[in-house]
Formats: C-alpha cells, structure tokens, sequence
C-alpha cells in the first residue's frame, strides 16, 4: 500500500477500528516510513490530548433533583381505562411560570384483576430495566448461601435460593428490588442464554396455584406461597419457564 | 383554584391527557399513577446515570452552564416523554441524540436567524490542513498545552468539530454510534473527524506562533 492509502487508514488505527489484516499493513508500513509514522504520533497525541486535558463539565448538583421534580407532570404513558371509578375530586391551582396547571385527584376502587395485572407489568418492567441498565445482581455468585443470607438481611421475606445448575438453571446472584410497590427480592437465574427474574416479596394471604401469562413478549408464572409473593420472568418459552417455576417454587 | 366533582375522565379521556394544556385539569387514576411512578423510576434508573454525560455535552455545545442546564432538562423531559420509543441498544447513545436535537432545537428558539452546524469549508482538505507545519517540531508534539489554553482553542472550534471530538475522545463512542447521535453518515463522521482534529492542530500552531512571535 502507498503512503496515500495508509494515511487514509492511520485515524481508523488511532480510533481502535481498523482491524486485521489492513492493522497489520498499515502498522509495517508506519514502522518503515517516518513520514506516516510522523503523522501517526502527531493524531495520537491529539487524541491523547483531548482525552486527558480537556476539560469535563459535571452536571451541577440539584439538577437531578430538579429534573426530576418536572418529570412526572410530563406526558404520563398511555393507559387504558380502569374498570371503576369513583367520581374525581380535583382540584386545579394556577400555573407557576407557565408549567401545567393542573393537578387532580381522583379516588378508584381497585379491582382484583387490574391489581395482579399491574403487578404482571411491573415485574416485567423490572426485569427489562436489570438486564438493560446492567445491574442484574446486587451479589453476584452462584452460591446460594452467599445469596440467601444476603438477601434475608435485607428484606423481611427470605425467598428459596437454590443453585439449580445441576438441572440446567444456574443462579447467577440477586439484588434488591422495588416492584409494584414492594421491596422484595429478585433472584437471578439462567437458562442457555435467558435470563430468569424470581421476584418475592411478602404478601400475607391465601397460598394459589401457579399462574402463566404473557406479556410483551415475556413470559410470567406466578403463585403464592407462605405469605410470599412469587413471579418468575424470563423471556424463556412458557413451558421451560413452568418448569422452573415448579422447580424453584417445589 | 377549580373543584371539580366530575369523573373526569369522561370529558378528558386519558389518551388526550398529554395533549391537555395548562388550565385544564386531568384526573390521573390511581392505577395510572402507579403505571407512572413505575416508568418514571424505571427512567430515571436509566437516565440519571448518564447526567453527567449529558450535561457535558450540552455545556460544550451550549457553550455556557445556564443554557447546558435548560438544554439538559428538556433533554430530559423528551427523552421521558418518548421513553416508549427506546428499543433498548445503548441508551447513553439515544439520549445524548435527544440531548443534541434539544440543543438544536434550544438554538432555533433563542438564536433565530443564526445559523449553526454550517456547511465545512472545502478549504478543509486534510492533505491542506497536514501542509501546515510548525517551526519548532516539539510544538507538534503537543504536550506543553494546558487545559484552559485547550479549552479556549475547543470553544473557537466550528460546532459540528467540537461536538464530534467529545463524542469520540470524551465519550469515547465508536464512528457507529457518533453517526447516530448526529444523524449524519458514518463516512461524514470519519472525515469531519479527521478535519476536527486537524483544525484543532492548527489552532493550537497557530497559538503557538502568535506566542512565539509576542517572545513567550
């Protein structure tokens, strides 16, 4: 290659991007042409530059707080319709520096099945949230009595943690959650490449059977043992996931 | 101050509810307020976290903290608005897009008239700009800069430069990632690259020689 097509290549070499085997071409010739091995030096050390002179401006603090605070006025997501509703009583004050004015309350009865469905969603919502935001465990370890101690001295429920790798579901760790309005646990567990969320949190009440839904392209199983809450999420096909819901819930 | 005894929703379906301006009253249901602290939580576990980046970018685009921080929070309050719209993927790249198009938006509302990310100069060829040379061959090697002097060469950068060399070297994204935050091709981000670091040379020579020549 000429000195042209190098010179082309040299910042893809200092963007981490040019790989084999035009790396290899490009580093001989820098090492046998001081011209292009000038140049190399001289975009390295902009870039070296930049990275560890310039100056980063961190967000002042209260920002977040403030942003935070106008957030939730900001455009709520669709949703349906509840099932029943009693009259509202709102009221409404004046507008500060023209951000939305009103503010209203209303009161609702709410409904079994509305209630186990917002439940079905929020877990879903958290299982999505722990593999996008990777923070999947608080402690991460396959052992379960690295895990349940773990989790116990944090909530007021101690949810079954096995390490079922012998029978193809591997514990990865747990960490803390919020769901649906509980602090709970959320046991993590794998499956070939999927990803099990086990919520528990404590909900005093009748033991049932468990429960299979879909939802947004995951799967849920359900039920309720002990006074414990249970939801297993994966996107998992449904009958793996019963599977190891009766494995995790026997 | 309005009380009302209605169900609401009756005459403001919930749908509309985004549409609703100031001085009408929506009537959110418990069930909605709890869908909305969910997303909202959900949010500002994503988004927080990715502030700082945020407000740096904006801040250098901006140029000042007052406007970084009302491009950020509307940043923020779109980026919530369309967070249905996240396919997951790298969420420190869709929201610093939304922090970009804030800033866009931010400079047509109160610099009208003003044009920003103006065409390159063809005067920009990069054999020109390499054609350069200094007269003290250490200069090239660029050490002696401190971060103010960088500072002020960054801040006299065209703003399209300026943007694309934090989004490499502060955020230290790939060409992939940049061409989406700046909707631009990948092969504009490489060569609008190469010629941000080049003029960034050349201001820091041409620095160098106005000191040389004042005796520095």
């Amino acid at each position: 290659m000429g000195c042209d097509r190098i010179r082309a290549l040299l910042p893809l070499l200092v963007d981490g991007a040019l790989h084999q085997p035009r790396r290899f071409f490009v580093d001989r010739h820098v090492a046998g042409c001081p011209d292009c091995g000038s140049r190399l030096e001289e975009l390295q050390s902009i870039q070296a530059m930049i990275r560890t002179k310039l100056p980063f401006y961190r967000a002042p603090p209260g920002l977040a707080a403030r942003i935070g605070a106008t957030l939730p006025r900001e455009a709520p997501p669709p949703h349906r319709r509840p099932w029943f509703r009693l009259p509202a009583f709102g009221i409404a004050g004046g507008g500060i520096a023209g951000a939305v004015a009103g503010v209203a309350l209303t009161l609702v009865i709410l409904q079994g099945p509305a209630r186990e469905d917002a439940a079905v969603k929020s877990v879903i919502g958290s299982h999505i949230r722990s593999l996008m935001a990777e923070h999947l465990t608080d402690v991460a370890t396959s052992d379960q009595h690295t895990v349940k101690p773990w989790l116990s001295a944090r909530l007021d429920v101690s949810p079954p943690v096995r390490d079922m790798a012998e029978l193809g579901f591997p514990l990865l760790g747990g960490r803390l959650d919020y769901v649906d309005g509980h602090k709970g646990a959320a046991v993590v567990y794998r499956h070939a490449k999927h990803i099990i969320n086990l919520f528990a949190w404590a909900a005093p009440g009748r033991d049932a059977g468990f429960a299979e839904q879909a939802h947004q392209g995951f799967n849920v199983v359900s039920w309720r043992r002990d006074g414990v809450a249970y939801y297993a999420v994966s996107d998992l096909n449904a009958n793996e996931l019963a599977a190891f819901a009766r494995l995790a819930g026997g | 101050m309005v009380v009302c005894l209605f169900p609401l929703h009756d005459f403001f379906p919930i749908r509309e509810y985004q549409d609703l301006k100031p001085g009408k009253i929506a009537a959110p249901d418990r069930t909605l307020c709890l869908a909305q602290d969910d997303r909202k939580r959900q949010f500002e576990l994503l988004a927080l976290p990715h502030l700082d980046a945020a407000f740096n970018l904006a801040r250098w685009l901006a140029g000042n903290p007052a406007d970084a921080e009302d491009v950020v929070q509307e940043a923020y309050l779109r980026a919530y608005r369309y967070f249905d719209s996240f396919q997951g993927g790298n969420f420190r790249v869709w929201l610093l897009s939304i922090v970009r198009n804030s800033f866009i938006n931010w400079v047509k509302e109160n610099r009208s008239g003003r044009l920003l990310f103006q065409a390159e100069p063809a005067a920009s060829e990069t054999e020109t700009m390499w054609a350069q040379r200094p007269r003290d061959p250490e200069a090239l090697l660029l050490d002696s800069i401190d971060s103010q002097t960088l500072e002020t060469l960054m801040q006299r950068l065209p703003v399209e430069y300026r943007e694309v060399l934090l989004l490499r070297e502060v955020e230290d994204l790939a060409y992939k990632e940049i061409a989406t935050i700046t909707a631009t091709p990948i092969g504009t981000v490489m060569s609008r690259l190469s010629r941000a670091r080049l003029a960034l040379r050349a201001l820091w020579l041409g620095a160098d020689s106005r000191e040389a020549a004042r005796g520095v």
